[in-house]
């Protein structure tokens, strides 16, 4: 019992951080119903920059400093990314733009793999732990959970209190309206994908603080979002964080029961039940 | 500047979607302080010339000029921060977002954000009733409610030029009476408008000048009381 206290605890610790790298997937789809291959490889560039600005190799910044870095170098790629791979296929079928994100997806981990190579590299952080009876928490998991929520609740207040949070809820809902309205669609777009990527490159520069990565690293928490996406519903931020909790409860949970290697198997049969039974999501889906 | 003469030029503008034309050479004025209307049966082009004004087309032949200056080639953003405006064909509100945020969003250019106190304050005094729902999402409001909402969000823009395409098409009666009432109220103001009808009587009683548009191009135009007075026009739109 208390073995499954602690792994559940530490489990929702990570389903935050699943939860904001998920929230940049939805938020892009919710906008522009652009699927975002190049989430994953995004991820793993957060996870490098983190290493290149904290790691004892690089310039040894505070790894929570280097997060302020990593959001802003996330912001500007993804508003890169934008013009260059998906503006011209904004209006053309899916297909198109499926591939043009997995083209930078590829890409990206061309390039990072002849670079980078695909040694394992880790972060040497710590910040010691936390007891709070039978559960010790890691601290930097715990911290990485709270700047998760704080990110999440800072989204929160963008969308909703700010002028151009509001413009980009008015792109996402009605495009022609809002440039009737004389809001410039574009340029509101390549912003929403920028946080979208931005959200996912801190969410791996939190998870460099704890786990070991390469840059092939990213597919796994792409799948990981897609499977949060799908529970929270597509196209809804707060859905994600949701999603990712009950994911991260999952995989805390399940290897007390079962070895390690059937939790994957676990997380794609509950995206598929999910898929049958409820395909708008837990929370009823932005659309 | 050109006072008294006309805010918006359209010339020889031929539009479509694709390989489809559906505007044929098509020229129109709009007199700066005046409403004109533009009337016609369903499908002879009245939303595609809307539509190309403001920018949401792009027209194969033409031009258009506002206050003097061509702004045939720039986007339906930056015409609406000159000052030119449409209420959008089946009103098209932010259906997610509040009555207030709507508003807001109405106000989002530069031209908008400086009068937006009073504009806030006038649209509420001609429509109490999106005071009351402004916490409401605009999509749960009933037809007539998001009509008046699509009229207040265009005016919280700040135009110059205010088009409306199909202000009463779907309303009841009652609420159509409400809503040219305003149209009148907005016209005494000295505020520029282009109406787009499909209800031809009405249109013509609240309008000074009128065009008439068949398959795609001006068929007639006019002082809007001869144009009501038009034998043609008696017979095939007003059952007359």
């Amino acid at each position: 019992m208390e073995q499954l206290i602690a792994s559940l605890a530490d489990g929702l610790l990570l389903g935050f951080v699943y939860g904001l790298a998920a929230m940049g997937l939805t938020l892009i789809f919710g906008v522009m119903d652009v699927i975002n291959l190049a989430h994953g490889p995004i991820i793993a560039l957060g996870m490098f920059a983190m290493f290149f600005i904290s790691g004892a190799t690089g310039m040894g910044l505070n790894p929570y400093l280097a997060l302020v870095i990593i959001a802003i170098l996330g912001l500007l790629f993804g508003v890169c990314i934008y013009f260059i791979a998906v503006h011209r296929v904004l209006n053309a079928p899916h297909l198109s733009s499926l591939l043009s994100t997995f083209s930078v997806n590829m890409m990206i981990i061309g390039v990072g793999t002849a670079i980078l190579t695909t040694t394992p590299r880790n972060l040497v952080f710590s910040i010691g732990s936390i007891s709070l009876g039978p559960v010790t928490l890691l601290g930097t998991r715990l911290v990485a959970a709270l700047i998760a929520i704080l990110v999440a609740a800072l989204l929160y207040l963008f969308l909703y209190r700010t002028q151009p949070g509001k413009a980009i809820r008015a792109v996402s809902n009605n495009r022609a309206a809002a440039e009737l309205m004389g809001i410039p669609s574009t340029q509101t777009l390549a912003l929403s994908f920028g946080i979208g990527t931005m959200l996912a490159s801190i969410a791996g520069g939190l998870i460099a603080t704890f786990f070991s990565f390469t840059i092939l690293a990213g597919g796994v928490y792409e799948l990981k979002s897609f499977v949060i996406v799908v529970l929270g519903g597509l196209g809804n931020p707060t859905g994600a964080l949701l999603g990712g909790l009950i994911l991260g409860g999952l995989e805390g949970i399940a290897p007390v029961f079962m070895p390690v290697s059937w939790v994957p198997v676990i997380e794609f049969v509950l995206f598929v039940v999910i898929l049958m039974v409820r395909p708008t999501g837990l929370m009823g889906g932005g659309r | 500047m050109t006072t008294n003469g006309a805010v918006l030029e359209v010339k020889n503008v031929s539009s479509g979607y694709g390989e489809v034309q559906i505007l044929w050479d098509v020229s129109l004025n709009l007199e700066r302080g005046k409403l004109t209307s533009l009337v016609g049966a369903n499908g002879v082009g009245k939303t595609t010339l809307m539509r190309t004004v403001v920018g949401l087309l792009k027209p194969s032949k033409g031009q258009v000029n506002f206050n003097g200056s061509d702004i045939t080639r720039i986007s339906a953003h930056a015409k609406a921060s000159q000052g030119l405006v449409l209420v959008p064909e089946g009103r098209q509100l932010f259906t997610d977002m509040t009555v207030f945020e709507n508003l807001e969003m109405g106000a989002f250019t530069g031209r908008a954000k400086e009068n937006y106190k009073q504009n806030l304050e006038r649209v509420f005094e001609m429509f109490p009733r999106l005071k009351e729902r402004r916490d409401q999402k605009s999509g749960t409001m009933s037809g007539g409610e998001q009509q008046m909402l699509a009229v207040a969000r265009g005016l919280m823009a700040q135009p110059e030029v205010l088009m409306i395409d199909e202000l009463s098409l779907g309303l009841a009666p009652f609420l159509v009476l409400d809503l040219f009432e305003i149209l009148r109220r907005l016209k005494d103001e000295g505020l520029t408008m282009l109406l787009v009808e499909q209800n031809v009587q009405m249109a013509l009683a609240v309008s000074d000048y009128a065009y008439v548009l068949n398959e795609g191009q001006v068929e007639l135009e006019g002082p809007s009381r001869e144009v009501a007075k038009n034998e043609d026009v008696r017979k095939a739109y007003l059952g007359i």
